[in-house]
Order: structure tokens, then C-alpha cells, then sequence
């Protein structure tokens, strides 16, 4: 019995410091904040106030087309990279890994340098007189789309690359014989095969831009709203923590990152019918 | 490939490449000119760096980043590995307990995590609502999932329990055999592992920012108050941040890649 | 009458020359076998058969008509890879009917031709199986169905059984030799396991570094090598000097020559049995190794170690150490040329 003393440590540490806050935010997101006594109230007043109305959509908004537009890039990104020869194959995972952690405050700067009001392109764009670069607003919603589209293509190319290798020679090769035209090759073939990897890639990258706090918040501040900015804004400041309000916040973006690997596992049990993954 | 789909080819990824490196290189540029005002900047000077080296502010809270790094990776091993040897030697049935645990911080990521802990512990009254103590406990949890998988991936690669097996039957105890036998043959990994997890903890804004803010500034904090103050000096930070990473990263690949020529070969 | 033609086939990949000026020509409806060691050219041959590399310089013949440079999905061929050719996102009747539906075939032949298919390769009731539930011997004859269910002009089997357990090879070698009969078709199956080729064959290619080493009837390849190559790649042949095997047997041997000798045609006796047209050797016995129903001896006679095979009977145990006379017909003495790389 001594030996699960061992446990012990690990056991207080993420009672502590991951079980316990969790639940206590379940809990008093359904703790009425004037009363004290159960109920749903908070949840009710997020989705009737315009303010989290509108962070919720603006959330999932971002979160949706920034995954999307960093899949299809990172798509064809994995596919060539895979076709690849050796060597460039290999430069190029190192450059995304090496730039998928360029991420947080400092990309947040470097787009302010970039795309700010007096950023090097938004001049370009003056001077040159392309309207898109000119009249760019990086300090709103598109411009954070533009931002997290950034940052989601090297992780979904990263992602994307083991299915990719997982394609097998022979398939393409047997199509071939077969008659297959290269179109009927990725219709039936490659993307059928790849399409449990791309959904998880696309449920990753979902609930990577829902959770990501650090660009928005060095971008937008509190002017935007979004999930994850006010959630914390309930927290900021030692007087007055909202703990009602940002329980229910931050449930619902659980429940949303829960929803997306649920619909995730979803199609990818239905897409992979009553097949083992090999 | 033919010749012309490979050409295309390599247009796309260079172009993804620049596309990914240039806000950098536009950064590193931007920290190394006075003025850039026009297409091109001008007034090439290192003053960036200089004013950046010689803020006290700037070192204070690099040293804070690493005794954050330090603490809280050196703290998760150290738990981890005691409980793992629980999960491999005494009831394999807690290993989906921990499974679950470990990997429940990867997802829910740095905003749930601060703020959960800010909700429960800040304003008790008690020692658990001191700011430091809560930063560090939640820096612990956020590189539980990083040495979880180190961990668990090194003791799957020298199949621990065979060799905790046989180093009983040679008679060393269980304990001792785990110490004097399965640790150091995972150590390089959970060394790998602790590295990626100093690059995560370097890179966090989230956590410093919404538990200890300026109470305990760490770099990122740093660069987040200067950015509107000086653009310049911020360039500059950039730049010794994304270098350190890149550094730490570099280490990782480079440490990385002989063990999986082991496993090839 | 030639179906199959290679006139000059040369291919390189960058400076290393794979299949170098080949000529050789295949019947109709014959089962032929490329054989030779991995690394040969043989698969490179059959993929520029199929299509799938191109030769850099000669010509390729099919029925008559030069196929050089049709694409893959013009030439009707059919093949079977080594492994993982399955497509994991469809059932095995799917997968048999792809090639079909490619084609614009019509549902109904569609389900027909797949359903005879089927039964050829015996997996009824496996229709709607998907591959990662099949084992490595039904996705195989899976593999089969697929491509004959297109009445190709020529299959081509790239070691289709050379990821399979030993046993199961047996009966899939068997298998496939029925079903080659049964449809006629004109197969090229390429291996590097002479018994393999053996059991198969019509005719065997012997291949060696991008050349063809020695063409034949399964029997002749092995009975009567021509080359050096050819005698230690077929069986295990003694191979002697032909100065030292004068020297031990009193027969006149020119030096330029090699003697190879099958271990089954060499005789062990504890007498000297003075047969007409032998040659009698004597040597000491260094061990044995039973081999299924065959024992092997390794003797010593003189300078030279010699290899013989006993069918594995009890009364003819010898010990090691046991001096014995080695009794060679000399019609077995096969006499090949030393430097004799090449046919």
C-alpha cells in the first residue's frame, strides 16, 4: 500500500490545480449570481445580452474560416510537400515546425508591423495603391481572421503530412491499371483515405482558434467581441471577479471544443464504416 | 511528376514559405532600422538591442521566464515520474485515470486553465490565493500533457515493464530497479519532452497574464506592455524571443532525430 | 508466334543502367517467370510492361501492336502488386468492381462479372469484407480478382506471395496456376524464389544485373545451367574448378571450364562400386543436416568440399569422420564456362 504514496504528488497537484477549478467553474456557472442558489440563470443572460451574442458567433465565425482556410492550404501544402523530393520534404517540416511556434504576442507584433495603421504593407499599399493593403483594418474581426489563418497553417500542415504518408504508392499505381483518371483517383481513392485525418486536422484547428487568447488579446484588447476575451475579462482585477457569468462563458466554450470532437468522431466513424484504421 | 506539375510544385511551397516567414523577417528587419516610414527602410542601428540589453526591466523578467521554466517543468517530472512508476509497477489500472488527467490541459489550453484556477482560489483569504503559488501551479498542469507523452512514449520504447521484469528477478527491488534502471534509459527522452515543454511555457502570455499579471511579469507580459509604448524596443524583443524558441526548438530536432534512426535501423 | 515482345530494352534511372538491351519474347497464354535476385531489374521490367516507368530506349510489343509509349490505362493489363495494392476505403466487392466502373460497365455486368470474380478466387461470402479485416492471402486473391475481372491481355504479378507465410504460399502457388489454366491468360510472374519459379512456370527468365542470364523450360533452367550464376542460383550445385576436379577425378577437364555438380546426382557408399561412366571419389564425411526429407552431407575429398543429398532413409546414416566413396555419373558433370557471366 506504501508504494501509491508515489501517486500522492501527482494526485493533490492536478486535484489542485486541474479537477477542482474545473468543477468549481461547472458549479457556479449554475450558481445564480444574487441568490446563491442553483439554477440557469447565468446561461440564460449570455444568450439573451448582445455583447456574448455576439462574442459567441464572432467566435465561431473566426474559428470556423480561419480552420477552413488554413485546411486548404495546408492541403495542398501536404500533398506537394509529400510528392516532394527528400530534401525539400524535410527543409519544409522544419520550417513549419519552426514557425508554427512563432505564435501568441510577438506574431500579434510582427502583423502590427506588417498590417498596422503605419505597417509596412498598409504603406506599400498606399503608395502603390491597392485598396485591399490600404484600407486594411488589422484591429478588427477580419483582421484577426487574417491573423489565425496564419498560425493555423503550419499546424494543419504539420498535422495533415502522417495522412498524407499514409497514402501508398501501389493505390495510385493500381487506379492507374485500372483506368482510373486522376480525378477519380482523389475522389474515390486519396480523399476517402485522408478524410479521418482531415477532420481531426479541421476539429484541432476549430478549437485551437476558439482557446487562442494571446493574439487577440495583444491585437484587439477588449475592443472585440470574443469568447475567450470576455471569459477573461470576468477574472480581471483582485476586487471584483464575475464568477457567474464567466463560469457560463467559459461552459460554452468547453461545450463548443467538446461539439467539435464530437462531430468529429461522428463522421469519422461514419466515414470509415466498418472498417478498421490501419 | 512531370517536369511541369514539380515546377508548380515548388512555386507553391516557396510561396507558402515566404508567406510564413515573413512577418518575421519583417520584424527582424523593422528592429534593425530607425525609421521605416517609406518602402524601404532606412538608418540601419543596433540601438534597439542596445536600449533592450540595458533595461533592467527586460532581464528581471527574462529571469522570472526561466525560473518559471525551470520550476514548473522540474516539478512535473519529478510528479509524473513518481506516479508513473505506481501506473507501471504496482496497478496498471490507474493508467486511464492519468491518461484522461494528462491529457485534459492540452485541450482546454491556457484561457479555461488561468481562469478556473482565478475562480476558485483568488479572494479565499487563504496561502492557495497567493498569486505566485497559483501561477505556478498552473504551469505545471499546462506542461503535464508535453512530458506525459515523453514519458510515456520513452518507457514504451524500452518496454519498462520486461526490464523492470527481469532487473526483479536478477533481485533488485522493484523500486530501486526503477530508479536505477528504467529512469536512466527514458532519461534522454523525458529530456526531448521537457524541452518542448520549456518552449510552451517561454512562448505563454495567457497564464502570466491573467494569474499574476504585473505582480510577476514574465517575458511576454514584457513585450505586451512595451509594444505601444516603443515599437522599436518591441521589434527587438520579438526578435530575442522567437530566437530563444527557435533555439530550444533546434535543440529538440536536432536531439530527436538520431533516436529515430535507431528505431529505422 | 510472339504476344509479348521486348526488342533492346534498355532503362536507367540516372547513371545506374536496371534493365540492359533486353530481348526476349513471350507466347500466348504462357505462365513465364521472371526469376532472379532482388535488385535484378525484374520488376523494373514488368512496371515498364504496365506502364508505370517508361524505357528509356527500345520498344515494347502487346498482340502486335507497339505499346511503348501508350499510358498505363490503355494497354488492358492487369497486375497484382506485392502488398497494401488494396484500397482500404472499399469492400472487396468494391474494390474487384472499380477497374468495371471505370470503364462505364453497366451495374448489371458490373455485379456479374464481380460476382464470377469472386468465385474464382474462392472468397464467396467475403463480398462486403473490407481489406483491413482480410488476411495478407485473401487480400491477395483479392488483388487477383481485380485485375482479371478486366480480361486484361496479360497479368502481372509483382512477387504477389512473397509477404505470405510459407504455407499458405503453397496453396496460393497451386491457386493461381489453376486459375491461369482455366482462363488462359498470358501471365508474367516475377520472383526471386526458384522453387517458386519452379512450381509455376511454363518458362522461366533467369535474370541477372539487367540481362537476361538463361531462358528455358523449368527442367532445362535447372538441369543444364549455363553460366556460373545461373548453376548457384538455380540449386545448390557443386561447383569445382576444372583443373582441381581433373586432378581428383581422372577425368579431362580444360582449365577455362567449371564443373558444377547437383548434390542429388552424387552417390555415398561405403564400397567402391566401379559403375560404368561414374567417376569414384573418395572423401570423409564432415557433418550432415537433415532438409525435410533430404539429408545433406558436406564430405571432404582431398583439397575440396563437396555437397551431397541422401534421400533421408535410416539404414543409410553415415557418421561424421567416416571415410566414404563418392560415386558422379559423369553425363552430370555439367561443364560451364569460368568467366561465363553472361548467356
Amino acid at each position: 500500500m506504501t508504494e501509491f504514496l508515489a501517486f500522492l504528488p501527482f494526485l493533490v497537484i492536478v486535484v489542485c490545480y486541474e479537477l477542482l477549478p474545473l468543477c468549481q467553474l461547472a458549479v457556479s456557472s449554475f450558481t445564480e449570481k444574487t441568490s446563491g442558489k442553483p439554477g440557469f440563470e447565468n446561461y440564460i443572460k449570455i444568450f439573451t445580452t448582445p455583447l456574448y451574442q455576439q462574442s459567441i458567433v464572432n467566435s465561431v465565425r473566426i474559428s470556423l474560416i480561419s480552420a477552413a482556410v488554413g485546411l486548404v492550404v495546408a492541403f495542398f501544402a501536404a500533398d506537394l510537400c509529400h510528392e516532394a523530393k527528400e530534401g525539400t520534404r524535410r527543409r519544409f517540416t522544419m520550417l513549419l515546425n519552426m514557425m508554427s511556434n512563432f505564435s501568441g504576442v510577438p506574431l500579434a507584433f510582427a502583423f502590427m508591423v506588417l498590417m498596422g495603421n503605419t505597417g509596412v504593407l498598409t504603406l506599400l499599399g498606399k503608395k502603390a495603391g491597392i485598396p485591399f493593403l490600404a484600407n486594411f483594418n488589422l484591429y478588427s474581426g477580419n483582421g484577426l481572421v487574417l491573423v489565425y489563418i496564419y498560425f493555423q497553417i503550419p499546424l494543419a500542415t504539420l498535422l495533415l503530412l502522417p495522412s498524407f504518408s499514409g497514402l501508398r504508392p501501389e493505390w495510385r499505381e493500381a487506379a492507374v491499371i485500372l483506368k482510373a483518371d486522376p480525378l477519380d483517383y482523389w475522389l474515390r481513392i486519396a480523399i476517402p483515405n485522408l478524410l479521418p485525418g482531415i477532420l481531426g486536422t479541421l476539429s484541432v484547428l476549430f478549437a485551437n482558434a476558439l482557446a487562442a487568447f494571446a493574439t487577440a488579446y495583444a491585437i484587439v484588447m477588449n475592443n472585440y467581441a470574443l469568447l475567450a476575451l470576455q471569459i477573461t475579462s470576468k477574472y480581471k482585477g483582485d476586487v471584483e471577479i464575475d464568477k457567474a457569468t464567466g463560469g457560463a462563458l467559459a461552459m460554452v466554450l468547453i461545450g463548443l471544443m467538446v461539439l467539435a470532437t464530437a462531430v468529429n468522431d461522428c463522421f469519422t466513424k461514419k466515414s470509415t464504416q466498418g472498417r478498421r484504421l490501419v | 511528376m512531370n517536369r511541369r506539375s514539380r515546377l508548380f510544385a515548388g512555386i507553391f511551397l516557396i510561396l507558402v514559405s515566404c508567406y510564413l516567414l515573413l512577418p518575421f523577417l519583417m520584424t527582424l528587419v523593422y528592429s534593425l532600422f530607425s525609421e521605416w516610414t517609406d518602402i524601404l527602410p532606412h538608418g540601419f542601428t543596433l540601438r534597439n538591442y542596445g536600449n533592450l540589453f540595458s533595461d533592467p526591466e527586460f532581464w528581471s523578467s527574462i529571469a522570472r521566464t526561466l525560473v518559471l521554466c525551470a520550476v514548473s517543468v522540474l516539478l512535473t517530472i519529478t510528479v509524473l515520474l513518481l506516479a508513473m512508476y505506481v501506473i507501471i509497477a504496482v496497478n496498471r489500472n490507474l493508467r486511464g485515470f492519468m491518461q484522461i488527467v494528462c491529457m485534459i490541459p492540452y485541450a482546454l489550453q491556457g484561457v479555461i486553465l488561468s481562469i478556473s484556477i482565478i475562480s476558485i482560489y483568488s479572494g479565499t483569504g487563504t496561502f492557495l490565493s497567493n498569486r505566485l503559488l497559483m501561477l505556478f501551479g498552473a504551469y505545471t498542469i499546462l506542461v503535464l500533457p508535453y512530458i506525459y507523452q515523453g514519458i510515456c512514449n520513452s518507457l514504451n520504447a524500452i518496454s519498462s515493464e520486461t526490464l523492470l521484469e527481469a532487473a526483479q528477478v536478477l533481485g533488485c527491488g522493484k523500486f530501486r530497479a526503477y530508479l536505477q534502471v528504467i529512469i536512466p534509459n527514458i532519461l534522454s527522452g523525458v529530456f526531448i519532452s521537457a524541452l518542448l515543454a520549456e518552449s510552451i511555457v517561454f512562448g505563454d502570455f495567457v497564464l502570466a497574464n491573467n494569474i499574476a499579471g504585473n505582480n510577476y511579469q514574465n517575458i511576454q507580459v514584457f513585450l505586451n506592455r512595451r509594444m505601444f509604448k516603443s515599437s522599436g524596443l518591441a521589434s527587438a524583443i520579438v526578435v530575442v524571443i522567437f530566437a530563444v524558441v527557435l533555439l530550444i526548438t533546434g535543440m529538440v530536432l536536432k536531439l530527436q532525430k538520431p533516436q529515430t534512426g535507431r528505431e529505422n535501423g | 508466334m510472339s504476344y509479348i515482345e521486348f526488342r533492346n530494352v534498355v532503362k536507367r534511372f540516372g547513371d545506374a543502367t536496371v534493365l540492359d538491351h533486353l530481348t526476349f519474347s513471350v507466347r500466348q497464354g504462357d505462365l513465364v517467370t521472371l526469376l532472379g535476385p532482388s535488385g535484378c531489374g525484374k520488376s523494373t521490367l514488368l512496371r515498364c510492361l504496365a506502364g508505370l516507368e517508361t524505357v528509356t530506349e527500345g520498344k515494347i510489343f502487346l498482340d502486335g501492336t507497339d505499346i511503348t509509349d501508350l499510358p498505363s490505362s490503355s494497354r488492358n493489363i492487369g497486375m497484382v502488386f506485392q502488398q497494401y495494392s488494396l484500397f482500404p476505403n472499399m469492400n472487396v466487392e468494391q474494390n474487384i468492381g472499380f477497374g468495371l466502373k471505370m470503364e462505364k460497365c453497366p451495374p448489371d455486368e458490373i455485379r456479374g462479372r464481380v460476382r464470377d470474380a469472386v468465385a474464382l478466387v474462392e472468397l464467396e461470402g467475403k463480398e462486403k469484407a473490407y481489406p483491413a479485416s482480410l488476411s495478407g492471402g485473401q487480400q491477395q486473391r483479392v488483388a487477383l480478382a481485380r485485375a482479371v475481372v478486366m480480361r486484361p491481355k496479360v497479368l502481372l504479378l509483382d512477387e504477389p506471395l512473397s509477404a505470405i507465410d510459407a504455407k499458405l504460399r503453397k496453396s496460393l502457388q497451386q491457386r493461381i496456376r489453376e486459375i491461369h489454366k482455366e482462363l488462359g491468360l498470358t501471365t508474367i510472374f516475377v520472383t526471386h524464389d526458384q522453387d517458386e519459379a519452379m512450381v509455376m512456370s511454363d518458362m522461366i527468365q533467369l535474370f541477372h544485373a539487367g540481362r537476361i542470364e538463361q531462358a528455358g523450360t523449368p527442367i532445362s533452367v535447372y538441369t543444364a545451367p549455363v553460366s556460373v550464376f545461373a548453376a548457384g542460383f538455380m540449386g545448390s550445385y557443386n561447383q569445382i574448378d576444372g583443373a582441381v576436379f581433373s586432378r581428383l577425378s581422372g577425368m579431362q577437364i580444360p582449365p577455362e571450364d567449371m564443373v558444377a555438380i547437383r548434390p542429388e546426382t552424387i552417390s555415398l557408399s561405403r564400397e567402391k562400386t566401379a559403375q560404368q561412366g561414374c567417376c569414384e571419389l573418395s572423401g570423409t564425411v564432415l557433418d550432415s543436416t537433415p532438409r525435410g526429407n533430404v539429408l545433406r552431407y558436406r564430405l571432404q575429398v582431398e583439397d575440396t568440399e563437396f555437397r551431397v543429398d541422401v534421400l533421408f532413409r535410416s539404414f543409410h546414416l553415415f557418421q561424421a569422420g567416416e571415410r566414404l566413396w563418392l560415386t558422379i555419373p559423369e553425363r552430370d558433370c555439367l561443364r560451364i564456362l569460368k568467366g561465363a557471366e553472361t548467356a
